[in-house]
């Protein structure tokens, strides 16, 4: 089985691992490496997965650790719609490790990436390095401030539940079965027999992450870059600058199309600015508790 | 057959104006620098008298980063996790730069004495520490946004190297500007005028350098990938096109006709002419590469 497992690696992937980063586990006999395979075939393009997801971490508003991007292919009446169900990729190189400064980002032995918040500076530089998109930042303010805020967040593949012989919320919510969690390394797992039986593909495979999010019967259009961005429809466009204009508190570096860039930049320096101050008090606060112990 | 996205959710682009900003800032405390080791690292001894002035000023325009970097982290209480031991990321460039700064910052301090005191041994040691530690401090701001894969834009050798000339062009232009304010409001000793225009002198091959790289970068572009052509066409000559085409491009190109070919190079007004343009360039660089490299994501 061993040598099957070796011949299975991706060889293009070999010794991308650097510093403290866990080495790839993807085909290595002896060790785990959990995964998903997704069938597009039974999406039905539900959101429970979305839903799911919401639930089982208290996703604040205007961010996910899921979702699922659909678009429309065809012309009239020969119409037809498809769903892409997207998450954190869980890479076996994944770049976002390899960015993060204070080490709060980590690969888990068994494959799963993960994101400890005590140590994340909120610095964002994961969220440029993921080709993805799969990170998130938490507001700074949420209806439960005990919960994580002001710090990236990501879909952790639910290892809590995965340690307890579970499987993870969406995978268990899809009514399709369309997803299909398990150890790609064991044989006899159902994710790993889908993989040794169907053609599936990747997200963005050259960008030499090695993601281990495999879907069955993806279409090449919605998988493309470039295509997301040309053809969107009139509707998402507007739903866009919709939600940029009315999601506050998150701006950073976001443009509106069609309105005026400089207008924009000026706009975000000013919301900036204003920020300046109260960052500065909390770092006056927790100075004070650290002296005074209170 | 048609194929159109009829729902996505949207993501933010991470990094915005603090950082922009920022990068705009290390570059001109970064060539500030360079032209204040020209007297004292490097002997030239007509450029001596402007090296404390030149440091000074280089300090000053350091100091004003911390709160800009500072107040963008979402946990700003936390920024010292940077240069925490078990908490230091050997493989991540911002921490290569959190300790690049503090090098810089350190020695630039020490030099800024040692001119003071005139002790010209040890300024000379310590101007080439701190102008080691600019141009790697101004280096790790390229690499930091180069080595990200995902961002077409961004994702090119070519990145430090265009930060390090336009952060040299733009210190130079900086200073140059402060020089004539100087002489204008009788500040101080003031600055001979065949100094401003020798100054102007150096900064255009430094601008001939940008030139060339950002021509290099157009070019990669338009020879390059479905992704890069959409870089091109849709961002930088759209959403982008103020920052890149009017700023960086014409700007730049302005500015270096200015001081190559016409008389004007050899009057004051000209070079500070000359200087507002690199100025916009620069800043209009910093902009189009943070904002540009960011933007094609958010819709994947």
């Amino acid at each position: 089985m061993s040598e099957q497992l070796k011949e299975n690696k991706n060889t293009h992937s070999e010794h991308r691992h650097y510093g403290i980063q866990t080495p790839g586990t993807s085909g290595v006999a002896g060790t785990k490496r959990y995964g998903m395979v997704i069938d597009l075939r039974k999406c039905i393009g539900c959101m429970a997965c979305v839903v799911a997801d919401k639930t089982e971490y208290d996703v604040p508003l205007g961010v996910w650790r899921t979702w699922v991007k659909v678009s429309e292919k065809g012309e009239y009446p020969d119409v037809r719609k498809i769903f892409m169900p997207r998450l954190c990729n869980h890479c076996d190189y994944p770049v976002c490790v390899r960015h993060c400064p204070t080490q709060a980002t980590y690969k888990h032995q068994d494959g799963f990436v993960l994101q400890r918040y005590n140590r994340c500076i909120g610095c964002r530089t994961c969220m440029v390095a993921c080709p993805y998109n799969a990170r998130h930042f938490l507001p700074a303010k949420r209806t439960n401030m005990s919960l994580p805020h002001a710090v990236v967040d990501k879909c952790t593949f639910c290892i809590h539940r995965v340690k307890q012989g579970v499987s993870p919320a969406c995978v268990q919510a899809c009514v399709g079965g369309a997803r299909i969690f398990g150890d790609l390394n064991d044989p006899n797992s159902e994710a790993a027999k889908l993989l040794a039986t169907e053609r599936v593909t990747v997200l963005k495979p050259e960008m030499g992450t090695n993601p281990q999010v495999y879907y069955i019967m993806a279409d090449k259009d919605i998988m493309d870059e470039v295509h997301s961005y040309k053809h969107r429809s009139e509707q998402l466009k507007e739903e866009f600058n919709d939600f940029k204009k009315n999601h506050l508190g998150m701006q950073h570096g976001d443009l509106i199309e069609g309105e005026g860039t400089t207008k924009q930049i000026f706009e975000n320096l000013g919301t900036f600015a204003e920020e300046i101050p109260h960052k500065f008090l909390e770092i006056g606060k927790a100075l004070k508790r650290l002296v005074f112990n209170r | 057959m048609e194929s159109k996205v009829i729902m996505n959710v949207f993501h933010h682009a991470t990094w915005g104006e603090p950082i922009a900003i920022y990068f705009f800032l290390m570059g001109v405390s970064a060539g500030a620098h360079v032209i204040s080791a020209f007297g004292w690292v490097f002997g030239i001894k007509r450029y001596k008298p402007i090296g404390l002035f030149a440091n000074i000023f280089s300090i000053i325009v350091l100091l004003i980063i911390p709160p800009f970097l500072i107040a963008d982290l979402g946990k700003p209480v936390r920024f010292f996790y940077l240069f925490l031991p078990g908490y230091w990321h050997g493989t991540s460039p911002m921490s290569w730069g959190s300790i690049f700064l503090i090098l810089y910052t350190s020695f630039m301090t020490t030099y800024a004495v040692f001119i003071y005191k005139n002790n010209e041994k040890w300024a000379r040691v310590f101007g080439l520490l701190a102008m080691t530690f600019a141009a790697s401090t101004h280096w790790y701001t390229g690499v930091v946004i180069q080595l990200n894969p995902t961002r077409g834009l961004n994702h090119t050798a070519t990145a430090p190297l265009l930060f390090l000339t336009g952060a040299f062009i733009s210190g130079t232009a900086m200073l140059i500007v402060l020089f004539w304010i100087k002489n204008l409001i009788k500040f101080g000793e003031r600055v001979g005028d065949e100094l401003i225009i020798e100054l102007g002198k150096v900064m255009m091959f430094g601008i001939a350098f940008e030139m060339l790289l950002t021509f290099n970068e157009y070019l990669q572009l338009t020879y390059g990938t479905d992704d890069e052509f959409v870089y091109l066409k849709d961002i930088l000559f759209g959403v982008m096109q103020t920052y890149y085409y009017w700023l960086n491009v014409v700007a730049l190109v302005a500015s270096f006709v200015i001081l190559a070919f016409t008389p004007l190079r050899k009057t004051v007004g000209g070079v500070i002419l000359a200087c507002f343009l690199v100025i916009a360039a620069i800043w209009g660089m910093r902009h189009w590469w943070v904002y540009g490299g960011q933007y094609l994501q958010t819709f994947f």
